[in-house]
């Protein structure tokens, strides 16, 4: 139980990290970045190698939990409303939301970085969300994989963990609500890779394509409001594809002239935790869905504020989500 | 017997009963900004520092004079200039830092010295020459430049050169940009003494002193998929006397020597270093303390040194397996990563060096503490680079961390380290045992007594 505390506080400590590292002059280190994602990747480890079910298991099963609102007294570690904010240029200080936003409360959402399971969706609380937003959010999410990816490729590491995606395995490219072409969202800072769009469409071994699995943002009270970006249309039933690495093909390769430096995907880490994950706490655990479970099909119930922490994601005991949860 | 030791009598003398402390000269300069690379030059009569803030300040030894006998060996400032300013990258929105990185001198082929200085993203060659004379008597001219009017010139006459006061100047020959996507840690001047190498997190390039517009990339770690990034180039330099060689070492702890003779494109190495993990000091942080954040061949040629967090290491380039001598420098941090995680220590990349001989070793630690150990007597000790401590012509005194248990007089506990006060960078002169410490703002030379 210490190691498992003290890896949840290391966790902590290396979100602040790659948090900061974004507003840090000279931009995004990527040596130090690389080293904080693996630090993290351990005490990942020592998570999953030390289950503790009551920890994060939280909520009555089958009990819509109210979005939880934005809490005014957020660590500064983790940016409240970051998530379904494009991420600031890595050159600029600032998060662009750091206050609380009160009617739109950031969802905690597992990142199901090379999860065996897809998170789940938020249906129906997609469509009300600005296109713009809804790339942005999109963009942000799927450079938030990468980090992971970049963490997690080690072929050593439980299995299990988003340290095991076996080399190749692909997700299925679901569609999302990105710009086409890989074009940068708007508001996107020029540092981020514009292969980080995960809508670039890729063979994959898997079939229908999933949605998109973040539903980083928890809306307010507007009903469906809260738009979670990248969430399928309303109605839709997001299909969970056992989501493995977010491959990204370069998008036509690189750019000859100037080539981006690709560490927006380790700093863009934050964007995972710049949520305050209180509603995964609060999170049904009868929500999730699993495609080859066949769970329960239907979309998820539209409450808003519902977040993306799949069933079986913590019934797996996704590492990366236990030690969100507790974080 | 024991001449040409430095700093420590007790360390250096070899025969058995050790004489008492040497006396040492040293002077404190003090920088403007934080020191950021300190290197002497081929001669050691020359010695830059860079700082934070993109200036180069460069030191020169003063020459042994019959009016003050005292004063040879001392280093005064020769020249100061500013080699890098902030620029922002418009395109990438990106704050690119001024800070200097890494400085290393070019052989001396005529009067006037070179140096290339990087920082995260251009390297400059920067030509230092003296002025101290100026020429007199023009024909067409006055002294102060008016032309003359040709007509009144009735005599001809030789100008000659009279002496004035010494002016140093410093100018950009050359400025190598736009070749590296990441941050620039390292540059090396080969032995060929025409090109060198410059390393970023994930590849190294090739230049030629003479062309600015291209570089070769000899070295490319960058994967297909930015998501399979597992480590990064830290350090990299060229062999002293093999022009077709050089290493470059990872944050994973791996040192790769690669021969440039065996293909245009050096990604698959010729040799390949690395220890293997003892899995019993296995901990959270066991991948960064492993990473790599120096590497230096010996002299010679025949070893080279790497400084991880915690040890130097010292390798023979016959034997990949594991290294022949490991030095601990700090080990009692070792048990206190987790606070030197939080805050940031565990990132600090220290130098290493060695003296100009191969027979000793020398690094930085923490509380102004830098180390030094001889390979020969396997020895070490720990000295103290600060005003306090140091008196002009007084001896440094051994220090000592205590680790544990009762702390002896003069000791000082591992809890009471001053951890903001870091000495990463340091350099050895390449004859004689004169050394320069750098601890934030402040570089320190010892020097060893004159007998």
């Amino acid at each position: 139980m210490e190691f498992k505390l003290e890896a949840h506080r290391i966790v902590s400590i290396s979100l602040g990290k790659i948090y900061n590292s974004r507003v840090q002059r000279g931009g995004i280190k990527l040596h130090k970045n690389l080293l904080v994602s693996l630090v993290l990747r351990s005490a990942r480890q020592v998570y999953l190698s030390d289950p503790c079910p009551g920890l994060y298991l939280a909520g009555p099963a089958g009990i819509p939990a109210p979005p939880p609102q934005q809490q005014p007294g957020e660590p500064a570690a983790g940016p409240p409303a970051g998530w379904g904010e494009p991420p600031p240029p890595a050159a600029r200080a600032s998060w662009p939301e750091t206050e609380p936003q009160p009617e739109r409360p950031s969802v905690s959402h597992a990142p199901r970085v090379g999860d065996e399971v897809p998170v789940t969706t938020v249906t129906g609380v997609g469509d009300v969300l600005q296109g713009g937003e809804a790339d942005a959010t999109e963009a942000a999410w799927s450079r938030v994989e990468r980090p992971r990816q970049a963490a997690a490729r080690e072929a050593e590491g439980p299995a299990g963990g988003w340290g095991v995606f076996p080399e190749g395995s692909l997700a299925a490219r679901r569609p999302c609500f990105c710009p086409l072409g890989g074009e940068d969202p708007p508001g996107t800072p020029a540092t981020t890779p514009r292969t980080a769009c995960c809508c670039a469409p890729r063979p994959a071994e898997d079939e229908p394509p999933a949605p998109p699995a973040v539903c980083p943002r928890k809306r307010g009270a507007a009903g469906v409001g809260g738009g979670p970006a990248g969430c399928p249309a309303p109605g839709s039933t997001p299909l969970k594809k056992p989501r493995r690495n977010l491959e990204q093909p370069p998008s036509g390769g690189e750019d000859d002239d100037a080539e981006e430096m690709e560490t927006g995907n380790v700093a863009n880490l934050i964007s995972i935790f710049g949520s305050s994950f209180s509603g995964l706490l609060r999170k049904s655990p009868g929500g999730g869905r699993e495609e080859e479970e066949g769970e329960e099909s239907g979309p998820e119930a539209a409450e808003p504020g519902q977040i993306c922490c799949d069933k079986p994601v913590l019934r797996d005991m996704n590492p990366w989500s236990t030690a969100i949860v507790a974080f | 017997a024991g001449g040409g030791c430095c700093c420590c009598g007790l360390f250096w003398y070899r025969d058995s009963s050790p004489k008492p402390h040497l006396v040492n000269r040293f002077c404190i300069l003090l920088a403007a900004d934080v020191i950021s690379t300190v290197e002497f030059n081929y001669s050691g009569d020359l010695l830059a520092t860079g700082d934070k803030g993109g200036r180069v300040v460069i030191f020169q030894r003063e020459q042994e004079n019959k009016s003050r006998p005292h004063s040879r060996g001392e280093y005064n400032v020769y020249s100061t200039f500013q080699s890098h300013e902030p620029e922002f990258d418009y395109l990438k929105s990106l704050e690119i830092e001024e800070k200097i990185n890494k400085i290393r001198w070019l052989p001396q082929q005529n009067a006037a010295h070179f140096l290339l200085s990087t920082n995260d993203k251009t390297i400059k060659l920067w030509k230092i020459s003296e002025r101290d004379k100026r020429a007199e008597g023009y024909n067409l001219k006055d002294e102060d430049g008016r032309l003359r009017d040709p007509f009144r010139i009735t005599a001809l006459r030789v100008p000659i050169l009279k002496p004035m006061d010494l002016m140093v100047e410093a100018s950009p020959r050359r400025i190598f940009a736009n070749a590296h996507t990441y941050h620039i840690n390292s540059i090396s001047v080969n032995s060929d003494h025409e090109t060198y190498l410059s390393a970023d997190d994930l590849r190294i390039n090739l230049w030629h002193l003479e062309i600015t517009d291209r570089s070769f990339n000899i070295v490319d770690i960058k994967p297909a998929n930015m998501e399979e990034l597992t480590e990064v180039i830290t350090a990299a330099e060229f062999h002293p006397h093999q022009c077709n060689v050089f290493v470059y070492s990872s944050s994973k702890g791996t040192i790769r020597l690669c021969d440039m003779r065996s293909s245009a494109l050096c990604d698959r190495h010729s040799k390949f270093f690395e220890e293997p993990e003892d899995p019993s000091s296995r901990s959270f942080f066991s991948e960064i303390i492993s990473s790599i954040s120096d590497v230096k061949f010996s002299h010679s040629g025949r070893y080279m040194m790497t400084r991880d967090y915690l040890s130097v290491k010292v390798w023979d380039l016959n034997m990949e397996s594991r290294p022949v001598e490991t030095h601990q420098v700090h080990e009692y941090l070792r048990s206190k990563l987790c606070s030197l995680y939080e805050n940031d220590c565990i990132f600090d990349k220290f130098e290493c060096c060695w003296n100009g001989s191969d027979s000793a070793i020398m690094t930085g630690s923490y509380n102004n503490f830098f180390r030094m150990f001889d390979r020969d007597t396997r020895r070490d000790v720990t000295l103290e680079a600060s005003r306090e401590s140091s008196k002009p012509r007084a001896s440094l005194k051994p220090r000592k961390v205590c680790t544990g248990g009762k702390r002896k007089k003069d000791e000082i506990s591992v809890d009471s380290l001053d951890f903001n006060k870091k000495i990463l960078h340091t350099a050895w002169h390449p004859a004689d045992n004169v050394i320069a410490v750098a601890a934030t703002n402040n570089l320190y030379i010892f020097q060893d007594k004159i007998n």
